[in-house]
């Protein structure tokens, strides 16, 4: 009858176990989100492809009608495009995977057109990021704070305004009041003439103009470079900082509501510390995640805003090839683009996901 | 309460770190930016006088070069042979110490001693030769060869002489036609003979002897000129070092910039309103200069509307009799374009007004319509128009969109409205792309043939495919006739012709140059002369 020894108990889990898993969790979640960058991109560049031959080849659609049948039927046979849709596609798939965007209409490389026209974007959508935190964190955290209150109404509006207004009205009104009103910026460029020629001198040169200027060690041509992102990066910014305002507001005051916010207030801290160390800090987690979704809309922005300010960058560049109806070049960028936006998500996931431990588990 | 107190010490603990971090980054940036470990020379050097333009360089290489916005760069970079002088309406010597015809059909240059090119390389009568060869031997459809029509071959008996040979003789127009965008002398070294060399090669390679030499190229954004000081020819040193050209996409932005003092210089193309306003803002000047620009519509002969000839020269009359130049003039550009009924401008000896004259200054529906019935044209006739947006100034959209109403106000057509961007408007035009086109014309030299020849020669600049044996006659004898009086009666008769019997085009404005600087800038009304040539190096402030 003697009763069978109880199995051990399970010993309780080591600190380093449970580090284990937590870390084995992350990379598990990285690695899907990674895996799920092939699929998207390819989906995204396919989408591309098709929706460009929807309105046929680049050359019928560039020249259709326009031409004789036999002389587009000729550049056809010479841009390889008389051959079956699904070799183009792969030709076409494969020359990305190995960087190759495509040539343009005038035989300039796009992967050299990305990378000499890319930076100039990158460092606009950078500086209007600044501007969309500087502009919409705070006024959302001050507008869940005066909920309902005239300020609450205020911010509210603006919000609205500020991402429904077009960006090149937007531009425009900033550059005729700050520029030619108040003479206070410049019209528009990237820099002055003199400062852009004496960029070209540095080395290494990286094109985006801000680390160019202190590469070259002239305090001057910094302060120019800055005056002159000004205009653009708020035109551009405000059109997030919109959406950053409005949804602070709405995560801080539901977070406001949450119990461990009661409980902070219970244990007597001040409402700007519960707000600020506590609620704030939890209601910016959604914004991080819709800023992935951001950068597609900035890019979005970003063509209009190079345009409205001769901004040289890439989206300045596409307008030109829209303009020129050079659908190859069309193709190539926009492709990028796409890649851009999916690479970006990944990148916010990780983030999410280092802040957030409820993501990855 | 003591917790809440030290919780609240240290958010406000945080946020001094975080902005003192923010600060001492922001100083170490300015601190970095002192030091200047990046720069590759011993400065900027500054970007001298500032000229912006809203035109687009279409390549450097001078057989693909046939447009205003080529126009500019290739003056400061290329010598010629012969040259027009600021303010000249005759050639004189520039690369060539003497030009002259030796008999007939043979035009002989004696070259100046010890000219080179900007890259050391020395520039002998067989780099002459090697350019007009590659010119003829290219024929760039969208290059200026057409203008050497009547050059049958070019020799090079010795390193300093230079023997054209003439397909007509007494060619009263071969001298100026050097001084035109067919005649820089380029590099035998650099340029191949067979094929045009890219714009980035151009400028690496140096193969140019002109006043100034291209030390920084980024296409259509931002080119920088540095004086040569090698060169040798007819403007001399230059007045300004460093020139720099600055490309605008906006017209808006052109205007804004040179109200405010951002650049020196505004040439082309400011909008009517735009220059009516700086003319009243006393810190800019508006220059007006001869220039004998022409606006007009290209007929493709062949792909236009009409199932025969006969209809569409009937479909071409009834277009002409259609319009109202006054209304373009006044409504769109505000008086700063007048109308033209001929395309020889009303100054040169020989000019007339036949459009006017056969077709009246107003719109006529009726006889519009008698043209369509006389030759059994179905009406509505759809006409696809297309225009450039960005070449020929901002207005252009407003001009075309006045003009597609006053064409279909007649209720004879119907104008599908169509624009496409320079670059690729350049090459689709003379692949047969557009049917019935807009053009614009700054004259290479200044002399009536230069607005007949390109225009209705076989061959022509237009590649719109008219040809014609009787007016091809009488341009020949334009253009070789050394009697001025007698030369003056065949152009009447060529204006006379081309209104009454082909209407390959019809002109519809003319112009003159303008440009608009700051106060500071001198010589600017010394450049704007009839030979289009805008030359850097008269300019300085």
């Amino acid at each position: 009858m003697g009763q069978e020894p109880a199995a051990p108990a399970p010993a309780p889990s080591t600190a380093p176990r449970r580090g284990g898993t937590r870390y084995g969790a992350l990379l598990r979640y990285l690695g899907v989100r990674l895996l799920l960058i092939i699929p998207t991109a390819w989906i995204l560049v396919t989408v591309v492809f098709f929706l460009m031959r929807v309105v046929g080849d680049p050359i019928t659609a560039a020249l259709g009608g326009r031409l004789p049948p036999d002389q587009i039927a000729e550049r056809k046979r010479a841009a390889g495009l008389d051959r079956p849709i699904l070799n183009q596609y792969w030709d076409y798939i494969s020359g990305l995977v190995r960087g190759n965007f495509g040539r343009s209409q005038d035989n300039v490389a796009i992967s050299h057109v990305i990378v000499t026209y890319g930076a100039a974007t990158l460092e606009l959508v950078v500086w209007a990021l600044i501007v969309a935190f500087i502009v919409g964190v705070p006024l959302g955290r001050l507008a869940a704070r005066r909920r309902d209150r005239p300020a609450d109404v205020g911010l509210r509006l603006f919000a609205i305004l500020a991402y429904a207004a077009p960006v090149f009205f937007v531009g425009l009104l900033l550059k005729l009041f700050f520029a030619v009103k108040l003479g206070w910026l410049p019209v528009a460029g990237r820099a002055s003439t003199n400062v852009e020629l004496a960029l070209q001198n540095v080395s290494p040169k990286t094109n985006i103009l801000f680390i160019d200027a202190i590469l070259y060690g002239d305090t001057g041509y910094l302060l120019d470079v800055l005056k002159h992102a000004i205009l653009p990066a708020i035109t551009l910014g405000l059109l997030t900082a919109g959406i950053f305002l409005r949804l602070v507001r709405i995560n801080l005051i539901q977070t406001l509501r949450s119990d461990f916010v009661d409980a902070a207030r219970a244990r007597g801290l001040r409402e700007r510390v519960v707000v600020g160390r506590h609620a704030f800090r939890n209601a910016m987690i959604p914004i991080v995640t819709v800023m992935g979704m951001q950068i597609a809309m900035m890019l979005g922005g970003a063509i209009l805003t190079e345009i409205t300010f001769e901004w040289k960058g890439l989206g300045y560049q596409l307008a030109q090839y829209l303009n020129a109806r050079d659908f190859v070049a069309v193709q190539g960028i926009v492709a990028f683009l796409a890649l851009v936006v999916a690479v970006m998500s990944f990148l916010i996931d990780i983030v999410v996901a280092l802040i957030d431990p409820r993501v990855r588990f | 309460m003591r917790l809440a107190t030290t919780l609240a010490s240290t958010t406000r603990s945080g946020r001094v770190k975080t902005i003192a971090a923010v600060g001492m980054a922001g100083l170490a940036l300015f601190a970095v930016a002192g030091c200047g470990a990046g720069r590759t020379n011993g400065g900027g050097g500054g970007a001298g006088l500032v000229i912006g333009t809203t035109d687009k360089i279409f390549a450097l290489d001078p057989v693909s070069a046939y447009d205003q916005g080529s126009l500019v760069p290739e003056t400061q970079i290329y010598q010629e042979l012969l040259n027009f002088a600021p303010g000249a309406t005759t050639v004189t010597p520039d690369a060539a110490q003497s030009c002259g015809f030796s008999t007939p059909t043979t035009f002989t240059c004696t070259l100046k001693p010890g000219l080179k090119f900007a890259n050391g390389d020395p520039l002998t009568a067989t780099s002459v030769k090697f350019s007009f060869d590659r010119m003829l031997k290219i024929n760039d459809p969208n290059g200026p060869a057409s203008l050497l029509g009547n050059l049958d071959h070019t020799d090079a008996p010795n390193a300093s002489t230079v023997v054209f040979t003439l397909k007509n003789g007494n060619d009263q127009t071969f001298a100026p036609v050097l001084a035109t965008q067919a005649g820089p002398i380029v590099d035998e070294k650099v340029f191949p003979a067979d094929k045009a060399l890219d714009d980035d090669a151009v400028v690496k390679a140096k193969g140019y002897s002109g006043p100034y030499t291209i030390t920084s190229y980024d296409k259509n954004k931002l080119v920088s000129y540095q004086v040569n000081p090698d060169y040798n020819g007819l403007l001399g040193k230059a007045k300004t070092a460093t020139v720099s050209e600055k490309y605008y996409a906006s017209a808006d932005n052109l205007k804004l910039d040179i109200q405010d003092g951002n650049i020196d210089v505004a040439y082309r193309s400011l909008s009517p309103t735009d220059l009516d306003s700086l003319g009243k803002d006393g810190k800019v000047t508006v220059h007006t200069g001869p220039g004998g620009e022409l606006r007009y519509i290209v007929f493709n002969m062949n792909t236009m509307p009409g199932g025969t000839p006969d209809q569409k020269l009937a479909i071409r009359k009834a277009v002409a009799s259609s319009i109202d130049r006054d209304a373009l003039s006044t409504g769109v550009y505000k008086g700063s374009y007048q109308p033209a009924y001929s395309p020889v401008p009303q100054s040169y000896p020989g000019a007339i007004e036949p459009y006017k004259t056969i077709y009246g200054d107003k719109p006529n529906k009726d006889e519009a319509t008698k043209f369509l019935s006389d030759a059994g044209v179905q009406t509505p006739v759809t006409l696809n128009l297309q225009y450039n947006p960005d070449h020929y100034g901002g207005s252009s959209s407003e001009e075309y969109a006045a003009i597609k109403n006053q064409l279909e106000a007649t209720g004879l057509f119907k104008v599908n409205l169509q624009s496409t961007e320079w670059v690729t408007y350049s090459k689709e035009r003379v692949h047969d792309a557009y049917p019935v086109f807009q053009m614009g014309w700054f004259p290479d030299y200044p002399d009536a043939d230069d607005y007949l020849t390109p225009f209705f020669a076989p061959n022509n600049f237009l590649q719109n495919h008219f040809e014609d044996p009787g007016l091809t006659a009488e341009l020949t004898a334009e253009a070789t006739e050394p009697d001025q009086a007698k030369r003056a009666a065949i152009i009447e008769q060529i204006q006379t012709d081309m209104a009454q019997k082909f209407l390959s085009i019809i002109p519809l404005l003319s112009g003159k140059q303008i440009a608009v600087s700051t106060k500071a800038v001198q010589g600017i009304d010394s450049t704007l002369d009839p030979s289009t040539k805008f030359r850097f190096s008269v300019l300085s402030k």
